[in-house]
């Protein structure tokens, strides 16, 4: 229990997300009663968010580097109908015998090309200089041009049954598979951020790239890798995606856009980027699912949610602005940025490193 | 031997080289178009272009404005069906039928809901990205929630704006007796164009847009407002949204709330940056913006003279589009190499 308290108290902004989370939970509970709390409502919520959560995550790292990345949905989407056409028997013909070895190819296929849209990112944005809003707004226009030049528009059906029973029908006691490998890709990004240099670099980009190239990071090959990663999340939000809906078409989870950025300032991390963590991230991802599971529980229509969502969108980026500009005020550094320079973030790190 | 070009005697400056490059793809492509297909070189293509693209354009002039002063907006196209959907609903509760307190009304919200986001953007220092993002569906959800989301098909849509949808400024009669006709709002967007050129280039609010875009530091030492300017440039894009929402349902006859806004804010971004228009704020031009968004015209309405459906469009534009970036941010990394430059932003 000590440990757990040590490690909500541990940031603020991380404890009164933690806070904010228990409190929803308590209102909702009492005012929507156990329907919600039922092991139904909690596998359906949990799946909701092993959709959702690798996007948001993808997000997440781009912000992490001082950008963003606007194709998430589309790159999503495009690795879904490639899993999804492979799947169909449209390239392969499905025989009785080769179910096992389509859904392996439909995996790897989804997989695959999940993690070529994050390449392309990455060459654009390390290679070609091009600023990270931009690029991904070029991919995410092309990735769904790609997807509906090869559909027109039309919807794929998946016709092996197995794949759609083995990542979405799959249980470990009421927690569906898929989130419980959300779950495990969380705790491994987290590590890969905290305790490996290529993660650090990740963070130190995003605070100061100009400084972290010239302490002899290779900061291309972190921003290569770090789309790499993004695009890898988006083959797994792909495979997720189909096989709740066992098909796919492109344009599906459009809308995820606006929740991905929300989720993810929620959670603390600065736009400009440099700053936040995974731990807060999937903290804000259960606070937005209840949140939006309860609109559907009151009854009211998704512009009651989107209405929602801005305005908490504004009101965190108010307090956290509200909070930085406090505690600017009392380092008595007026019009000093209230992030930590480079220098100190590197002399902490030094310090923590003696002290352990 | 001309001792200058016409372009330089139009514009009095050199084209730049995403409008010479912009120029060579629009030249490729409808030439290419022209050989596949002759139907495509006569009036009908071109008219279709223009008539779809001038409310588009309007949206356009706005992204421009906001992209020079060194902000992105992605709430334009809130802005519009929120303001213009708000003032056809209350000509209705007051049984007015008249286009000019139609236009009168939406076009003042557009400012109101406009120097909004200005003060949220200015005060809370924060990327106009996502500010934008979250007014956006504030302003829609607003709406749906006080107005409702109910649609007008022709018989209720207000007769003065079906009147202005339907004005022309030049028909051309077939052979066959098939009319092809030019939308009066060409004459508007002109209009608008001539405006902002004139406050862009020939005010002093609009050299502080540019000098705000170019450094907001340095521009804060030569005593230039900041907030002003910002109340200005996104009261600015409000109106311009809300004029475009008007003319929009006109248009189309039909007022479905749902619609426009969610689909077009990205592309018209993207026209307006793959004419030149820098996301770092200083620089971009009309010429650029009516360009872009003239090959996304292009690819949207003229692919079926090809023989292939409009699924194709978004991959030809995106296309396009990277190939553009590709170019234009290639060029800046070797030059930044030469010239020892380490940043990027």
């Amino acid at each position: 229990m000590l440990r757990v308290w040590k490690f909500v108290s541990r940031d603020r902004e991380f404890g009164s997300l933690v806070a904010t989370t228990v409190v929803v939970t308590g209102v909702l509970y009492i005012a929507v009663g156990g329907r919600m709390f039922s092991s139904l409502g909690i596998s359906s919520m949990a799946i909701q968010i092993a959709e959702f959560g690798f996007l948001a995550l993808g997000m997440g790292l781009a912000m992490l580097m001082g950008g963003i990345d606007l194709s998430v949905a589309a790159a999503a989407g495009l690795a879904g109908l490639m899993g999804a056409m492979v799947m169909s028997g449209s390239i392969i013909p499905i025989t009785e015998t080769n179910h096992m070895l389509i859904v392996t190819l439909g995996v790897v296929a989804t997989l695959g090309t999940g993690m070529l849209t994050g390449a392309i990112n990455g060459f654009l944005i390390a290679k070609v200089s091009v600023p990270p809003i931009l690029a991904t707004l070029g991919t995410m226009i092309f990735f769904t041009g790609v997807g509906m030049a090869v559909t027109g528009g039309n919807s794929v059906g998946i016709e092996v049954p197995e794949f759609s029973a083995l990542f979405a029908g799959t249980k470990v006691s009421v927690f569906p598979l898929m989130f419980l490998v959300l779950v495990v890709v969380f705790a491994v990004v987290a590590f890969l951020l905290n305790k490996t240099v290529t993660g650090r670099s990740v963070y130190l980009f995003g605070e100061n790239e100009v400084a972290l190239r010239f302490s002899g990071v290779r900061t291309e090959r972190t921003v290569m890798m770090t789309y790499l990663l993004i695009g890898l999340l988006m083959g797994f939000a792909a495979l997720l995606i189909i096989a709740r809906a066992n098909s796919m078409r492109i344009g599906y989870g459009e809308g995820y856009l606006l929740q991905a950025i929300l989720v993810v300032v929620l959670a603390g991390f600065n736009p400009f980027g440099g700053k936040g963590r995974i731990s807060s991230l999937f903290v804000g991802l259960i606070l937005l699912q209840l949140l939006a599971t309860s609109i559907t529980a009151f009854g009211l229509t998704p512009y009651h949610r989107n209405l929602m969502f801005g305005l908490i969108l504004l009101i965190v980026m108010g307090i956290n602005f509200a909070v930085n500009r406090t505690s600017r005020a009392k380092k008595l550094m007026p019009g000093v940025a209230a992030a930590p320079t480079t220098e100190a973030i590197i002399l902490a790190e030094r310090d923590e490193h003696i002290r352990q | 031997m001309l001792k200058k070009s016409p372009f330089r005697m139009l514009f009095n400056r050199a084209m730049n080289p995403m409008e010479r490059l912009l120029t060579v793809v629009i030249i490729a492509y409808v030439a290419f178009v022209s050989i596949r297909n002759p139907l495509f070189f006569g009036p009908q293509a071109l008219f279709d272009i223009l008539s779809s693209g001038a409310g588009l354009m309007i949206l356009a002039l706005g992204v421009l404005i906001v992209l020079i002063s060194g902000g992105i907006d992605v709430s334009f196209a809130a802005i519009a069906v929120v303001a213009s959907y708000t003032a056809v609903l209350l000509a209705r509760a007051l049984e007015t039928d008249s286009l000019l307190f139609i236009l009168f009304v939406s076009i003042g919200l557009g400012a109101v809901l406009g120097s909004i986001n200005a003060i949220i953007v200015h005060f809370y220092k924060l990327p106009t990205l996502i500010v934008t993002l979250a007014t956006a569906s504030v302003f829609h959800g607003i709406m749906a929630i006080t107005l409702g989301m109910k649609t007008f098909t022709q018989t209720d849509v207000p007769e003065s704006m079906i009147t202005f949808g339907r004005w022309y400024v030049w028909s051309i009669e077939a052979e066959d007796g098939s009319r092809t006709s030019l939308s009066g709002y060409v004459v508007i967007t002109g209009f608008v164009m001539l405006v902002t050129w004139f406050i862009l280039y020939r005010t002093r609010m609009g050299r502080s847009v540019f000098a705000v875009g170019s450094s907001e530091e340095a521009a804060k030492r030569i005593g230039i407002n900041i907030f002003g300017t910002r109340l200005f440039v996104y009261s600015y894009v409000g109106m311009l949204s809300g004029l475009m929402g008007v003319m929009y349902w006109s248009r189309l006859y039909y007022i479905n709330p749902d619609i426009l806004y969610g689909f077009v804010e990205l592309s018209i971004i993207a026209a307006v940056v793959i004419g030149g228009a820098k996301l770092t704020g200083g620089e971009g031009t009309i010429l650029g913006a009516l360009l872009g968004l003239f090959v996304y015209q292009l690819f949207s309405n003229t692919l079926v003279y090809l023989g292939l459906s409009p699924a194709w469009s978004q991959l030809f534009f995106g296309s396009v589009l990277l190939t553009m970036l590709v170019i234009i941010y290639y060029r800046q990394r070797q030059a930044n190499k030469k010239a020892l430059v380490f940043s990027t932003m």
